[in-house]
């Protein structure tokens, strides 16, 4: 597999004029190698947007390398924007232009045969609304016009960050499988969002951000791997007995009004076997596998904001690594990484 | 080629430039309706008297010119009569405009008297044009997210920015010369129709040209500045903010405190001065701080002139484009 985006130490600064400074970028990493769906996750001023906005030469990054095809970005952008698809946040257009109007000139302005033009209107579902003015669409028809824009290139690589912002679930549902045909026809995509959920279908590799600096990085399967702790959630009818039992038998414990956790599990079957020598029948004995929402919320150190509401495996309180509060909990990388090298977890 | 023609589109296409379009052929028209309404054909009768009476008044300006002469012979030193130091100042054959018939005709439109000031009044409308969709073109895209999407298709931020002046540029030219063709042909129209040709000579064409073609450099110089403002300031509302900001504060502002202060030569540090200087040729004001204490003859006159206008615009222009494009190479977009 080549490498379509590299990125290394990418550091952003933004400076107010009134003094004072925030670090959007603190010494990122990213690679996205060809013909991954590759999922780019953060959460809210983590710096995703302004990495994406440097790679595409919106913003000057005030140190690092980055390369697209591996040519130096933004420097030799130019010789492989063609090959470049790109959305960044939510695309505004001018109201008074129909769709197609918009497009149509987006694809002279780039030497695209505009013959393309109906063709991405048809790809992602506008046709019937391509000769409306934009100020009438809706935020998602706008989200569609502007991912038509980014396909009207026919490009290798395709950006999208947030594509799913203002799209019902048939919307969502649409995004998802086009980036899925994209994907079987060879295009690489780099896609941000904050739907987890989406990402985990969608995306074959992840790469985790949070406060400028890139916590996890890997196959989405390699990373949930790496956060499967071995927890199962046991329904019985006698908590504190059983609590007792699977202790007595080294077991590590936590209970719930209604259930337990037992942790570190090797082999799940030593649950009910325990409890049935003691005449205590297991009524649940339910794996608890991490998705990608726990491994983010963990990982980026917000999964207070869900205290409560959470899967059960989400880290207690116990499990943080005394950093401070505004670092990363912990930097892991699995399969092919950028530069530098991280932690893998135990 | 390609970024050229989706550019003339996008600004040709722009409801802004539309109505101001609509805007600038209304101003054009009530312009010449009005002159038409107030103008007629002179009878025969009208054309003899005003006839007369400019011989009259050229007959009168000799006279003057030779008194003035006999005066200075005579010894009578220059404040004491009215007459200028130099009579030749006052020579009728060096005179840019003797009195004719027009000059005696009322309601009457004659073209070779009044189309300099009309002509005057289309460069500023077309100024005033040439500024506001300058600013606009460009305000309205670095802050609707145009110029991103635009530059995520041609990641060239100079050849993108470039592209879009040398459009607005080309644009306002073509609208510039093509409404003038249409504004000076129906005032030329009315003169045949409905008043007096006059006698344009072939310096006056010579003079209603290069006054034209000023005018039309001063047209892309406001379309320029427009532009290069609001690239500066990231919004129209840049633009037209420092346009009015300089007008109240300086133009009128600090007119009034260089006379308060009494600072010599005060039209000398204002933008109209240098504007007038190269529209006209040659502008002369009047020094207040030259000629004190009075104790003789004092003369306080000084000039601009189209030379210094030129240079002056230029640099002002030149500095606000290098601004512009350096600002907008380094930035970060939004």
């Amino acid at each position: 597999m080549s490498t379509v985006i590299e990125i290394s130490g990418l550091r952003k600064t933004f400076r107010r004029l009134r003094g004072g400074a925030h670090v959007a970028l603190d010494g990122f990493d990213l690679l996205v190698e060809s013909g991954q769906i590759h999922g780019f996750l953060g959460p809210n001023g983590s710096g995703k947007t302004t990495t994406l906005r440097a790679l595409l030469g919106l913003v000057r990054a005030d140190s690092g390398r980055m390369t697209v095809f591996g040519e130096p970005a933004p420097e030799r952008l130019p010789q492989v924007a063609g090959r470049v698809g790109a959305i960044v946040e939510s695309p505004q257009f001018f109201g008074n232009f129909t769709g197609r109007r918009t497009l149509r000139l987006l694809a002279v302005a780039g030497g695209v045969p505009t013959s393309r033009v109906d063709a991405v209107l048809e790809q992602v579902g506008l046709a019937d609304r391509a000769d409306e003015r934009v100020r009438s669409y809706s935020l998602g028809m706008k989200q569609r016009l502007a991912v038509a824009s980014a396909l009207l290139k026919e490009p290798e690589l395709l950006i999208l960050d947030e594509p799913a912002n203002g799209l019902d679930p048939a919307g969502i549902r649409e995004m998802r499988d086009l980036m899925r045909d994209l994907a079987a026809a060879g295009v690489t995509v780099l896609v941000s969002s904050h739907i987890l959920a989406e990402i985990q279908l969608i995306c074959d590799h992840v790469t985790i951000i949070s406060r400028g600096r890139r916590v996890v990085a890997g196959r989405v399967d390699e990373v949930l791997a790496g956060f499967d702790h071995g927890e199962y959630r046991v329904r019985v009818a006698e908590l504190d007995r059983a609590a007792e039992l699977l202790g007595a038998a080294g077991l590590t414990v936590v209970g719930h009004p209604d259930h337990l956790v037992v942790q570190q599990v090797a082999d799940p079957t030593a649950i009910a076997r325990t409890l049935g020598e003691q005449g205590l029948w297991v009524r649940e004995v339910t794996p608890l596998t991490p998705d990608l929402e726990s491994v983010f919320l963990e990982l980026t150190g917000t999964g207070h904001r869900s205290a409560g509401t959470g899967p059960e495996h989400t880290a207690p309180p116990d499990r943080g690594t005394g950093r401070d509060a505004g670092e990363p909990e912990r930097v892991i990388e699995l399969g092919p990484t950028a530069t530098g090298s991280g932690e893998v977890p135990a | 080629m390609n970024l050229v023609r989706a550019e003339l589109e996008r600004l040709t296409a722009r409801r802004f430039v539309q109505l101001m379009v609509v805007l600038l052929i209304a101003a054009f028209g009530i312009t010449i309706a009005t002159t038409l309404a107030s103008s007629h054909r002179p009878t025969q009768v009208e054309v003899t008297r005003a006839e007369q009476q400019a011989a009259t008044a050229r007959q009168e300006m000799v006279q003057a010119y030779q008194n003035c002469l006999a005066a200075r012979a005579a010894g009578v030193q220059p404040g004491q009569d009215g007459y200028p130091a130099n009579c030749a100042e006052m020579d009728p054959a060096r005179s840019k405009h003797l009195p004719s018939a027009g000059d005696f005709l009322y309601q009457v439109f004659v073209f070779d008297q009044q189309i300099r000031p009309l002509l005057y009044f289309l460069i500023a409308f077309l100024m005033l044009f040439a500024f506001l969709v300058g600013a606009s073109y460009i305000g309205a895209d670095l802050t609707s997210g145009g110029m991103t999407n635009l530059l995520l298709w041609r990641p060239q931020r100079m050849t993108v920015l470039g592209t879009k002046l040398g459009a607005l540029l080309g644009t306002v030219l073509v609208v510039s010369v093509l409404s003038s063709l249409l504004y000076l042909g129906a005032f030329w129209l009315i003169a045949v129709v409905g008043g007096l040709v006059g006698d344009p000579t072939a310096t006056f064409w010579t003079d209603l040209s290069l006054t034209y073609l000023r005018g039309l450099v001063l047209v892309l110089m406001a379309g320029t500045l427009g532009f290069s403002v609001a690239t500066l300031g990231r919004h129209t509302a840049a633009a037209l903010g420092t346009f009015a900001g300089y007008v109240v504060l300086w133009e009128l502002g600090a007119r009034v405190v260089f006379e308060i202060i009494e600072v010599a030569r005060p039209d000398q540090w204002m933008l109209s001065s240098y504007l007038g200087a190269w529209l006209v040729g040659r502008v002369e004001f009047w020094d207040n701080q030259a000629c004190r204490p009075i104790e003789s003859f004092c003369d306080g006159m000084y000039e601009i002139t189209w030379r210094g206008g030129l240079l002056v615009l230029t640099l002002l222009v030149a500095g606000a484009v290098a601004a512009s494009f350096t600002a907008f190479r380094r930035r970060d977009l939004a």
